[in-house]
């Protein structure tokens, strides 16, 4: 292949050479020449990412700096040297093509200082000059390096008013994308508003393809997030400009439409109580399915706004199944060679759909969509990837379907585990969800997740060092073991040891905490057994949680941790007692015990553990019940619960009674017979003596 | 949007609202609607009524129809000055200018630019083209890379048309490789167009059409379209939807009644109903 390397290397000789020629022209003394490569390296430059790259990297940003302000210098000189406007144009439009869809590009004209000698240009008399400063100046607004525009200063809102009243299209343009690259707060929103621009913006609806499309993407900046301009906008004129906008919502063009549907959606989530009329509604999900089958860019975006128009709502989501968002959608998911955009924007409008409504899910899993999406897991984008697992995961919501155990088999579980090990964080964490997921499941088929190296994994990544992959990590054990059988919970607890799972309860994150409480209080939940896992190496599960529940700032934490003692207290004696001393120091330091701040607690669910707690430690039939009552007593828990009869919360209430009887019992119980106070142990050893007997 | 007042026969008035996206904004375009509208009235009348056997319309009903309705000749002018200025007939859309008074909605000067390009395409002038787009307005082929991928292939097949074998190589890999890169069509169209290279008779190979002259008739309305757009413009005329509107309505007709048809378009005449 030697004659193929060598035409390789003379074309990149030959582009070098033509590449540093240009840049060595636009030095020449010959204004000709300098005009001449002005307009070579414009037309190099656009459209051309690779050469803006490389020239770029030359330095030619700068060159061009200096030949702009040179070339206005000169024209405040002579107003009449249409040789000098010509330069001027040329020179902006390359600056403006630089900064065209590409960072650093306008980094470097920032850098060089051309910003303000282009904001000159505006107010030059040349037609052609301004209309050139404002559509390299437009570039650098669409991008987010662009420097802040200040609306506070009165000076800036007058020029910016001047630009959207201005004759020319692409000034006007520009003055609305100014707003829609600066305009953040509500007190920008405010102030823009009370400058008239809404007015403004209103009427170049009515304008040309550009100002609809740019006053649209305006609008939708400044009423975001803020009801009160909303409000505003949709009472004046008795609601003619929201009407407009609704019109759009059927323009011609794609763009528009796609645009006018943004707008109305911001709205929308901005002031639920406006848009509600069913046929405006209909309208947009119908317009964002039909854009979705656009090629171009408007496509890619129109599942993002259909995501956005349904996201938690689940009336939104029922009218666009209604209106077979999920068959389209599904469609589109075929199609071939779909770009990564595309591809994970429908994932996601999927994902939505499928967040709330069985009826969409059980959609959903009768096409095949499930398969496709398993394969995206496998995909070459991490954002395709990451929403894969997304939509996965709002599907698998569906407890009709993980009773079935519908995904708990060998295709889905092997890609899954599998992308456990995504390089990106956002991927894994997303698949940990879908994992949280499906290992809810009620039919025993949790072994194909284990065979699968799934624990494995899930431990591993408990040991991570970013705190949202060990909390996502602990949930999906603490899932797996929900209600697990008592094999695979020693499966699980081998892996963990008792040691991590300590370290866990103690993480520096308290939502870590939580999860890791919630997965000892589901691994100790069930048979007499399990209790035991608390108790391994010396009990430090049991410390930690003891460590925590002391310590407890969040309520979710007292309730996971309350929970793990009260299933450890429906264990043997030893059990019951090992909890009753983390409840209760030894050593009175005349401190009260943390079990009065929760039964004093506002939430309720925290109260109701702790009561749950003190009723497995008081149950009647276990000897040392009528001793722990005491205990209990002498640090006044049994006062407090005897104070909760009428406790608001149903739930609290009912246990609070059983307790109280149970108390009620044990004293009782003091006067009475030997067999009452044997212990329910002491009845199974006397049976199984007598069945030994029987044996022999 | 076009709301028309239709008359049934109970002498009740009734409201029809009727939205096509194709015939939106411009008033130019109801002139040759109205025959299309006698078609549709026909057909809510029709339906009013529940005919059950199909209704004879005679020619004399049918054109006394026809008489009926209004159409302002500034339509109709409006109409012809959208074809001449969409499809780029500088002087005529100047000399019909000058006897209807039609004002065009688009400044006529930069029509003589659209042309330019277009006929540089046309002639295989790609570079040219180029440098021409950017001059009228830099950010067309900057926003939209799939038409400029179009005129730098359209670059490299004249290229191969002329036998310049290294050049088209150098091009090929300079220019075109990095947008393949960017985007996986480009490649795949890429990959066609290098293919030419590979074949000593390109006439008769199986990407032979790229060499055609249609191809560059393609590349060139896709660039006139862009400027049209990037100008606010339309990108078609409205003619040849009218009368993809007036073949629909016909075909719509035709299932409940016979009428006098327009079957050839070029005369629009009337023919008798086959009864």
């Amino acid at each position: 292949m030697p004659t193929a390397t060598s035409t390789t290397a003379t074309a990149t000789n030959t582009s070098t050479t033509a590449t540093s020629g240009i840049l060595h022209r636009l030095f020449s003394t010959d204004q000709d020449v300098k005009l001449k490569a002005l307009r070579q390296l414009k037309n190099q430059i656009i459209g051309n990412r690779t050469k803006k790259l490389s020239f770029l990297k030359l330095g030619a940003v700068p060159s061009v700096a200096a030949i702009l302000a040179e070339a206005v210098l000169a024209d405040d000189g002579d107003r009449n040297n249409s040789f000098n406007k010509n330069v001027i144009v040329q020179s902006a439009a390359v600056l403006g093509s630089f900064a065209c869809g590409f960072d650093a590009g306008v980094q470097a004209v920032l850098a060089a200082g051309a910003f303000p000698d282009l904001l000159r240009l505006l107010s030059n008399l040349d037609e052609k000059v301004v209309d050139a400063g404002a559509r390299s100046v437009k570039m650098i607004y669409q991008s987010k390096l662009a420097p802040k525009y200040d609306f506070l200063q009165e000076k800036n809102m007058e020029f910016l008013l001047s630009l959207l009243n201005s004759e020319s299209e692409t000034v006007s343009g520009l003055g609305a994308s100014i707003i829609t690259h600066s305009c953040k707060t509500s007190v920008e929103q405010k102030i823009l508003f009370d400058a008239g621009v809404l007015k403004k913006l209103s009427s170049l609806l009515e304008g040309s393809l550009s100002q609809k499309d740019s006053s649209l993407e305006s609008l939708a900046t400044i009423f975001k997030d803020n009801p009160e301009v909303v409000l505003k906008f949709v009472g004046s004129e008795s609601g003619r400009a929201l009407s407009s906008i609704i019109e759009l919502v059927k323009d011609k063009f794609a763009r528009t439409r796609l645009l006018a549907s943004l707008c109305l959606i911001v709205i929308r989530n901005t002031s639920p109580c406006y848009l509600q009329d069913i046929a405006v509604k209909t309208k947009l999900v119908n317009t964002l399915l039909e854009l979705l089958g656009d090629p171009g860019q408007v496509g890619d975006e129109a599942s993002f706004a259909l995501s956005s128009l349904i996201v938690q709502k689940e009336d939104m989501q029922k009218l666009a199944f209604e209106n077979n968002a999920i068959d389209k959608l599904y469609c589109h998911l075929q199609k071939d060679s779909l770009n990564p955009r595309r591809f994970e924007g429908i994932l996601l409008a999927l994902a939505d759909m499928c967040s709330k409504l069985e009826c969409c899910r059980s959609r959903f899993l009768s096409s095949q969509v499930l398969n496709s999406v398993v394969d995206a897991v496998a995909h070459d984008s991490a954002d395709v990837r990451s929403a894969a697992c997304i939509c996965f995961k709002s599907v698998a919501r569906s407890i009709q379907n993980l009773s079935a155990g519908s995904f708990l088999t060998e295709a889905v579980v092997i890609p899954l585990v599998r992308v456990l090990d995504d390089p990106s964080t956002s991927v894994q964490v997303a698949a940990l969800g879908v994992i949280s997921n499906i290992v809810v499941d009620f039919t025993a088929r949790r072994s194909i997740f284990i065979k699968c190296g799934g624990v494995k994994q899930l431990v591993q990544l408990s040991k991570s060092m970013d705190a949202a992959i060990r909390l996502n990590a602990l949930w999906a054990l603490r899932n797996l073991m929900f209600q697990a059988e008592s094999k695979c919970k020693e499966g699980v607890f081998m892996e963990l040891t008792a040691s991590l799972l300590a370290s866990l309860i103690c993480d520096p994150e308290p939502f870590v905490q939580e999860q890791a409480l919630a997965l000892v209080r589901n691994l100790v939940d069930g048979c007499i057994s399990s209790v035991e896992y608390v108790f391994a190496e010396d009990g430090i599960i049991l410390d930690a949680v003891g460590r925590q529940l002391q310590s407890a700032l969040k309520a979710e934490i007292g309730i996971q941790g309350m929970y793990v003692l009260s299933n450890v207290a429906t264990g043997e004696e030893f059990h019951k007692e090992a909890v009753l001393n983390q409840l209760i120091p030894h050593a009175e330091t005349g401190s009260q015990a943390y079990i009065i701040k929760f039964l004093q607690s506002n939430d309720s669910r925290l109260r109701t553990a702790a009561v749950w707690t003190v009723v497995n430690l008081t149950n009647s039939l276990s000897p040392g019940a009528v001793d722990r009552l005491e205990i209990l007593r002498g640090a006044g828990i049994v006062s407090q619960i005897n104070n909760m009869q009428n406790d608001p919360c149903l739930d609290v209430k009912l246990r609070v009674k059983t307790a109280l009887g149970q108390f009620k019992t044990l004293d009782t119980c003091l006067s009475h017979t030997f067999l009452w106070r044997l212990p329910l142990a002491g009845y199974i050893t006397l049976l199984s003596f007598f069945f030994a007997i029987k044996a022999v | 949007m076009v709301d028309i007042n239709l008359k049934k026969k109970e002498g009740k008035r009734n409201y029809l609202v009727f939205r096509e996206s194709e015939i939106n904004g411009n008033e130019g375009g109801d002139a040759l609607m109205s025959l299309f509208w006698i078609v549709i009235r026909q057909l809510a009348e029709i339906e009013a009524t529940m005919a059950t056997s199909k209704k004879v319309i005679t020619r004399e009903e049918w054109e006394k129809k026809l008489n009926d309705v209004m159409i302002r000749k500034e339509d109709m002018n409006k109409l012809v000055m959208n074809f001449l200025v969409t499809e780029g007939y500088v002087d005529a859309a100047e000399k019909f200018r000058m006897e209807s008074g039609t004002e065009p909605d688009i400044d006529l000067a930069t029509i003589t630019d659209r042309m330019a390009v277009k006929k540089a395409v046309q002639c295989g002038n790609v570079e040219d083209a180029i440098e021409k787009v950017n001059d009228l307005n830099p950010e067309i082929l900057d926003t939209n890379p799939q038409l400029f991928f179009h005129l730098q292939q359209q670059r490299l097949i004249e290229l191969i048309r002329n036998g310049k074998v290294e050049e088209a190589l150098e091009f090929a890999q300079e220019e075109l490789a990095p947008r393949g890169e960017e985007n996986q069509s480009f490649l795949e169209e890429l990959e066609k167009t290098v293919a030419l290279l590979a074949f000593e008779d390109v006439s008769n190979c199986p990407v032979g059409d790229l060499l055609d002259i249609s191809q560059r008739l393609k590349t060139a309305s896709e660039v006139n379209a862009a400027i049209l757009t990037s100008q606010s413009h339309e990108k078609d005329p409205k003619l040849p939807s009218l009368l993809k509107m007036l073949i629909w309505a016909q075909s719509q007709l035709d299932e409940k009644a016979a009428y006098p048809r327009i079957n050839d378009l070029s005369t629009a005449t009337l023919e008798d109903p086959a009864v």
